[in-house]
């Protein structure tokens, strides 16, 4: 009973698994089906693009070792197993949020590329140097690559969100089957004391028969 | 030159990253403030960037860390976020308040946040 609870509880997380993935994917396909490359762009923005691109193609080797991980926690009714196998599933999940946390590298890149943009759209907004046309072809470079940065880094944002939410998943899944070890611990001591509770009343009993035989002299 | 500046840019990001066993720590701020300020909150003594859209998810190295404030008379402990590996700890600042409020999503001993 506990051992198919602790499955259905496992194919839901996997389910949840599979769907927040596949979440995190789709806006990663579209964005890079949008991007088009930016040979001028300079160095910070360039960067992130890079970095971003190097992330996504993680994407689907980690999906693939969240779905192979999951399959053998499916197949298993060890908890014991169960939890190892939750546990290295939180080590991909977790080195994915690494890589897109607030204070991770990707995330570092978006936010010092898109300074980078916005600074420069202002500083070029009043440069003189240039012809009209070819200022106003500059600023349009620059605000398309505004807007694709800030695009990027919100879709950065989601991917954030989606694994923290993943995370949390397994965490609550190990957590459960942290309890059903406990609850199974807990069984084999009850069964320890009923056992010697037993054993202490047979002996109780063969104590009673042998007083009981006991007949003073002369009796 | 443009090399250089791409190298001092990953060192710097390398400084930053907390090495060896990490977790994660979500800092959700209510209600999510878009043109005031928030108060300035800190890690440790690393000051966080103030969460965008009212949350933040940062890599920290396993072991208790002290979430702070600005106050009267230096940094004000708002809790304590036990930082597990590989696990998540989330914690809410209720922003309007004076000071700020932290709840935790789950409470360990001594009012600690845990995962």
């Amino acid at each position: 009973m506990i051992r198919r609870l602790a499955i259905r509880r496992l194919e839901t997380g996997r389910r949840v698994a599979a769907a927040l993935l596949l979440a995190a994917i789709l806006p990663f396909s579209a964005a890079s089906a949008q991007t088009p490359s930016q040979p001028d762009a300079l160095t910070p923005v360039e960067e992130f693009s890079k970095q971003l691109e190097a992330f996504k193609k993680t994407i689907p080797d980690l999906n693939k070792k969240i779905e192979d991980s999951a399959a053998s926690v499916d197949r298993w009714t060890d908890v014991g197993k169960a939890r190892k196998e939750i546990e290295e599933l939180r080590a991909i999940v977790g080195a994915a949020l690494g890589a897109v946390t607030d204070n991770g590298a990707v995330s570092t890149l978006g936010t010092q590329a898109l300074n980078h943009a916005r600074t420069k759209l202002r500083a070029l907004e009043q440069d003189t140097r240039f012809k009209p046309e070819e200022k106003q072809f500059l600023v349009d470079q620059w605000r398309r690559l505004r807007e694709e940065t800030e695009r990027a880094t919100e879709e950065l944002g989601a991917a954030r969100k989606e694994f923290a939410e993943l995370l949390r998943t397994l965490q609550s899944n190990e957590d459960f089957i942290d309890e059903l070890i406990q609850i199974r611990q807990a069984q084999k001591a009850l069964e320890v004391i009923q056992r010697l509770t037993k054993d202490i009343r047979d002996a109780s009993d063969q104590l009673k028969r042998l007083i009981g035989g006991i007949k003073p002299p002369g009796a | 030159m443009r090399a250089l500046l791409v190298a001092s840019a990953l060192l710097a990001q390398a400084s930053c990253q907390p090495r060896g066993d990490v977790g994660y720590v979500e800092i959700r701020t209510v209600p999510v403030l878009t043109n005031v300020a928030g108060p300035t909150l800190y890690l440790d003594t690393f000051k966080v960037e103030p969460p965008k859209k009212g949350n933040a998810v940062l890599t920290q190295r396993v072991g208790t860390i002290k979430l702070a404030t600005d106050g009267a008379g230096g940094q004000l402990l708002l809790c304590e976020i036990a930082v597990k590996k590989n696990r998540i700890t989330t914690v809410t600042i209720s922003v309007l308040e004076r000071p700020p409020r932290c709840q935790c999503r789950n409470n360990g001993a001594n009012r600690v946040c845990v995962s």
